[in-house]
């Protein structure tokens, strides 16, 4: 059963796996409670675009998507607070703005290829030791900050205005959430892909939030659900040779079903 | 000293005056009525003084300070308008929400102390809903939710409560009830309490001090002499008349 462990591209991707599933629920669960679900997808698109940047330029496939979806999470969290522009509709002019130019990027470059299909639906032999490092230590400071600001970061999530009046560097807490969104979008599409990403930030908070606990219970179980799905999913791809995306999101999304009938 | 100074306060958004050369000064332990018609500028002027919105001219002290900056925003409680339209899927418990008063407070990286708890417990007791400390908000009353807020407003023992039409959606007995609780929390605790309200009946008995508000400020004074029709009438631009009796009073 352990020679899956053999394997050291399977060690690094459940390590890749195993850290992402944690900051993904975490993050996920803020975005959601904020009404803002979809903004992983805007960001993996956008990512995608800095993909194609690199497929262009053929420069690093690491560091031009983060550099690209960070640069756009601060216009998108600009536009949206200081600009008070409607949150989908600029989440919307983003992300189909940022695929078509992926697209007309992807036509000038090789075409579609098959590690632009790895982009976008995740695969387990995709992670380097580069991207270990640095997803792992990503991790280690986005849970930091986050632990660091829970209770403002809470505040804001729940109601902008009034922790506003109480002192609260709103903009800045949330400009912190989306550029941590961003970053971690761009570390996880090798492992989730750029189309399902977002279903992994979505899917557990969503359903911890069937439970109707309060939420640092919601947070648990959400974390939990993520974790669960990703080791699960990882799994599935290996003994079946299935996209690792895909297996990680139906599992996430069995989770959701079961605990919808549940809680009926 | 006032605990609230308002100096030729002006605001408007592109040709359209909000606020228009506003003074007032509002004394410690006041209990305060804001009262206006609607889009008279009232829950302006509160965000004016909470700093959500900047002024185009004129000066604010708080608590001494000049508003630009006073840094200790946790000594003035806000209560929002429509607490029992906030999102009844939020998971937050009746103990976290309170909790998150403090949050504006504590720095970064710091977690609550036993201090911390303690202040959460005695605005629970304050609040009336200890009992209530392990539910959800979803699982609670309007009036429930509305004592929740406040009690999260005051965790952070502030010296001025601002409250924001804190009756709207709740019904008359619960009104009724409400207003005890926060006069009680005005002469208990000897808490400055500002409140917008509609409700010309509620202030007559209770409140110190009142503000009408259109645009300008039409009346400034005690309760008593709000009474007055000509108040109202310059107030809300119609005829009225306003009665009074032992338990409240109403414009007509």
């Amino acid at each position: 059963m352990f020679e899956i462990f053999e394997y050291e591209f399977m060690q690094r991707a459940f390590i890749v796996g195993i850290s992402l599933s944690i900051l993904t629920a975490v993050l996920g669960s803020f975005i959601v409670l904020k009404r803002y679900a979809m903004l992983p997808d805007a960001l993996s698109h956008i990512a995608l675009l800095g993909v194609g940047i690199g497929l262009v330029t053929h420069t690093s496939p690491i560091y031009i998507p983060i550099i690209v979806a960070a640069i756009a999470g601060v216009a998108i969290e600009y536009l949206r607070y200081k600009k008070q522009l409607y949150s989908d509709a600029i989440l919307s002019i983003f992300l189909s703005g940022a695929l078509a130019l992926a697209i007309i990027l992807i036509n000038l470059s090789d075409g579609f290829n098959a590690s632009l299909f790895a982009y976008l639906f995740g695969s387990i032999t995709a992670v380097s030791n580069e991207e270990m490092i640095i997803t792992v230590g990503f991790t280690i400071f986005g849970l930091l900050l986050l632990l660091g600001s829970y209770r403002k970061l809470l505040f804001v999530t729940l109601d902008e205005e009034t922790a506003k009046a109480s002192g609260i560097e709103v903009f800045g807490l949330n400009l912190m959430l989306v550029v941590l969104s961003a970053i971690t979008v761009a570390l996880a599409m090798r492992i989730v892909g750029i189309l399902l990403i977002g279903a992994l930030m979505v899917l557990p908070i969503s359903t911890a939030l069937l439970y109707k606990e309060n939420f640092l219970k919601s947070l648990a179980m959400a974390t939990l659900f993520s974790l669960v799905s990703v080791i699960m999913g990882l799994l599935i791809s290996f003994y079946l040779g299935l996209s690792s995306g895909a297996a990680i999101v139906l599992v996430a999304l069995l989770f959701f079903i079961v605990s919808l009938f549940l809680n009926w | 000293m006032p605990v609230i100074s308002v100096q030729d306060l002006n605001y408007q958004v592109g040709e359209q005056k909000i606020l228009s050369d506003i003074s007032f000064d509002i004394a410690q332990g006041e209990y305060v009525a804001l009262v206006g018609p609607n889009g008279g500028g009232k829950t302006t002027l509160v965000k004016v003084l909470l700093g959500l919105i900047t002024p185009n001219s004129g000066k604010i002290k708080i608590l001494g300070s000049l508003k630009k900056r006073f840094k200790k925003c946790y000594k003035v409680g806000y209560v929002p308008q429509n607490v029992s339209l906030f999102d009844s899927n939020f998971p937050l418990s009746v103990y976290e929400t309170v909790a998150l008063g403090l949050a504006g407070k504590k720095p970064w990286f710091s977690f609550l102390s036993s201090e911390d708890k303690e202040m959460i417990e005695m605005a629970l007791q304050k609040a009336s809903i200890t009992h209530l400390k392990d539910k959800n908000l979803s699982q609670l009353s309007g009036g429930q939710r509305q004592r929740v807020m406040i009690a999260r407003a005051l965790v952070s023992s502030p010296e001025i409560l601002i409250l924001d039409e804190p009756s709207t959606g709740v019904d008359i007995v619960s009104q009724q009830k409400f207003y005890q609780f926060l006069k009680s929390l005005n002469i208990d605790h000897k808490l400055t309490i500002i409140f917008i309200t509609h409700d010309l009946g509620v202030i007559a008995d209770d409140v110190t001090y009142v503000l009408s508000i259109n645009q300008k400020l039409v009346f400034s004074g005690t309760a008593q002499e709000m009474l007055n029709c000509e108040s109202a009438s310059e107030l809300y631009g119609i005829k009225s008349h306003v009665v009074g009796h032992h338990c409240s009073s109403h414009a007509c």
